[in-house]
């Protein structure tokens, strides 16, 4: 009984003590959930990791309001994609010694899209060039991403760099865990024509040799009448016998690409977080049901 | 104590003559001293800028232009150099880079392009409002904002590069979300904005109504139009999404980067990449070419201390003239005061009384000016240094 007082004393200060520590820990801001995953990885306890966008909004197109903006201009860190996603970085005020660009040591390897092009008044005519930007796809740009964000956790003093350094040694054995169970599940797929309900797989499309065309369907949506109309002549066109969804859609969408003879995958593209598991499991599963549709 | 009650009653009855004899004994005092406290202050404020720019890279060429242009936003405009010079820095991990784009003005304060980390680097604090937050917003200096007589909620548009360059820069109207507080430097008189807004000005960046569908940039369509688009010149809420930059931003210009090493080994590292004469950046101590700006300036300080010098002799000989004639003209009364007994000593500590009494006041006059202008000496040098940019 005496003893009790004293520890419900040390109890309560730890308690205390607990709000202001995590208070005290530097902030690191992702544009997307992918780097938020591998950012969480390489700081472990020792700073926390927030991703901003809501789960119902595109981190890709989000347009943060001014609340927002000065939580991220307050981080220690705000770590960037590049490779054109998350085009709001370029409409907003960031400081630049916060900022890291996870994919400027990877550009040579960036997958340039569309090109538009217009003049304004009587100036010269100008490009605007597209980029693919869900790099992370590709385990290998994942693994240069992971390692372009250990460098500035490190040159920013966020966390110790043994430390980092040995987290990112083992996110570098996961990633490259995935890549060979990928290489795995999609061998001998490559002259099978695939369908992705969003463009957003070309960096794994390229890593794995895939035949992939691309549709524009809203993410976990049933398709509409056009949409249908849409997969039954590019079904014809390209004889796809896969359709990769990004969100799991309702299960009469999965119904209507069965009955047109194509295999279901849904596969996170991991811009958002997803509900169970983590990155890794999310991108495994996806393998894994991959593996499964694969013509043995 | 007898001869000092005797000095001071005598001064009180003669009060006329005691004053005019302290005031001016007072200003002979004050003026030199003042004058030098105004001028430490201005060499202090002058060289204080470029002591805390370690660093300033440009492009070749006139180093006060440059040194001019990025730390006091003169009307110099140096060649630009793109931000490949930027990101060469930061690729370095010697430095921070900030760069400080000044080509454009508006109500005849200058725009100054940056990035948020100028305001942590110089120490800058919104007093009304808040930071730059998205593109478009501009920041005021307090100067600027007392000039114009604006604050938050009002807008500014760019001015127009020159008369005839209608066709270059389209003018930018940019809200003010704050005003900063005042630290009696040329930020003061600055508009500050993101660089990108600064690129927006000039024209690399704009928005504009959509050239092409959503379903035809899926489709991969190749579009094609010209003449009709029509560009905004207001960053709204409803257009902001439409604004979009050209080609690579290291290609993007900027006035200057001001480059703070890590430390002094980073600085001489960085200092020797840019010795190479064909190299088209330079990277130079503005610190250095503040020094010596000042040290010409103040060439004429020593002519000032010399004509100081011959004033104050002049002014003290008349003074002690005044002294002597006024003892003169007190001879038959010093002579009755003999003659009632008093000693040679105690008139000589009569007339010591009188004037040390005289001069002690004129010295608490000349001290009580000395201070009230040491207390405000940076904010009427940093009023002065201001009119003349």
């Amino acid at each position: 009984m005496p003893l009790l007082r004293p520890l419900l004393a040390v109890v309560m200060i730890l308690l205390a003590a607990s709000p202001v520590a995590a208070q005290d820990r530097p902030r690191v801001v992702a544009v997307n959930y992918a780097l938020q995953y591998f950012a969480e990885r390489l700081v472990g306890d020792t700073a926390e990791v927030i991703f901003p966008v809501p789960q119902d909004v595109d981190p890709s197109f989000w347009r943060p309001s001014i609340a927002d903006i000065s939580t991220i201009q307050s981080a220690d860190l705000i770590l960037l994609n590049g490779a054109g996603f998350a085009t709001w970085v370029d409409r907003v005020s960031l400081p630049r010694a916060k900022v890291a660009n996870t994919t400027a040591a990877i550009e040579d390897r960036f997958i340039r899209t569309e090109s538009i092009t217009h003049s304004h008044g009587d100036g010269d005519e100008h490009s605007h060039e597209g980029l693919a930007s869900y790099t992370w796809l590709d385990p290998m740009l994942a693994i240069a991403q992971a390692e372009a964000i250990a460098s500035a956790i490190t040159a920013r003093g966020i966390a110790p760099e043994d430390e980092v350094a040995n987290r990112l040694a083992a996110l570098r054995t996961d990633l490259e865990g995935l890549d060979t169970q990928a290489t795995r599940a999609f061998a001998g797929m490559q002259d099978i024509a695939m369908i992705a309900t969003h463009p957003r797989y070309q960096y794994l499309a390229r890593r794995y040799d895939l035949s992939l065309t691309s549709l524009e369907w809203e993410a976990g949506a049933m398709p509409t009448d056009a949409e249908r109309a849409e997969l039954v002549a590019l079904v014809a066109q390209t004889g796809a016998q896969v359709l990769i969804w990004e969100a799991e859609p309702p299960a009469d969408a999965f119904a209507i690409a069965a009955n047109l003879g194509l295999a279901n995958i849904v596969f996170p593209t991991l811009a958002h977080g997803v509900e169970e598991g983590d990155y890794m499991q999310a991108v495994a599963a996806a393998l894994t049901a991959m593996s499964d549709a694969s013509p043995q | 104590m007898n001869a000092l009650y005797l000095a001071f009653a005598y001064l009180r009855y003669h009060w006329g003559r005691s004053l005019v004899l302290t005031l001016v004994a007072a200003l002979i005092m004050f003026v030199p001293i003042a004058t030098q406290i105004l001028l430490s202050t201005s060499e202090r404020a002058l060289v204080a800028r470029g002591d805390a720019t370690p660093l300033l890279l440009g492009s070749r060429g006139s180093q006060l232009d440059l040194t001019m242009a990025a730390l006091y936003f003169s009307d110099e405009r140096p060649d630009p150099v793109t931000m490949r010079e930027v990101e060469a820095v930061w690729d370095s991990g010697l430095a921070v880079p900030i760069p400080v784009h000044s080509a454009f003005s508006s109500a005849g304060f200058r725009i100054v392009g940056t990035t948020l980390d100028y305001f942590d680097f110089r120490g800058l604090n919104v007093s009304d409002g808040r930071g730059l937050s998205i593109l478009g917003d501009a920041v005021i200096g307090a100067d600027v904002a007392q000039a114009l007589g604006k604050g938050v909620g009002d807008s500014l548009v760019s001015s127009p590069e020159n008369l005839f360059d209608l066709d270059g820069v389209y003018p930018l109207e940019m809200p003010i979300v704050g005003v900063l507080a005042p630290t009696n430097s040329p930020d003061d008189q600055a508009i500050f904005v993101d660089i990108k807004t600064a690129w927006v000005i000039q024209g690399i960046g704009h928005g504009h109504e959509d050239v092409v569908t959503a379903a035809e940039v899926a489709a991969g369509t190749a579009a094609l139009s010209n003449a009709a688009v029509v560009q905004y010149q207001r960053i709204t809420d409803a257009n902001i999404e439409t604004f979009h930059f050209h080609g690579s931003q290291e290609g993007f210009p900027t006035s200057a980067v001001i480059v703070v090493p890590n430390d002094v080994r980073s600085g001489t590292i960085l200092k020797g990449r840019y010795l190479d004469s064909e190299n088209p950046a330079q990277l130079i101590e503005p610190a250095g070419v503040i020094q010596s700006l000042v040290d010409r300036i103040f060439r004429i300080k020593s002519l000032l201390d010399a004509v100081t010098l011959i004033i104050a002799i002049a002014a003290l000989a008349a003074i002690g003239l005044a002294v002597f004639l006024s003892y003169r003209l007190r001879a038959r009364e010093i002579a009755t005061a003999v003659k009632l007994g008093a000693r040679r000593g105690m008139v000589l500590r009569l007339l010591s009384a009188e004037t040390i009494t005289l001069l002690s006041l004129s010295a608490l006059i000349a001290a009580t000016g000395a201070a009230i202008v040491s207390r405000n000496a940076e904010a009427w040098v940093g009023y002065l240094l201001a009119l003349g940019s």
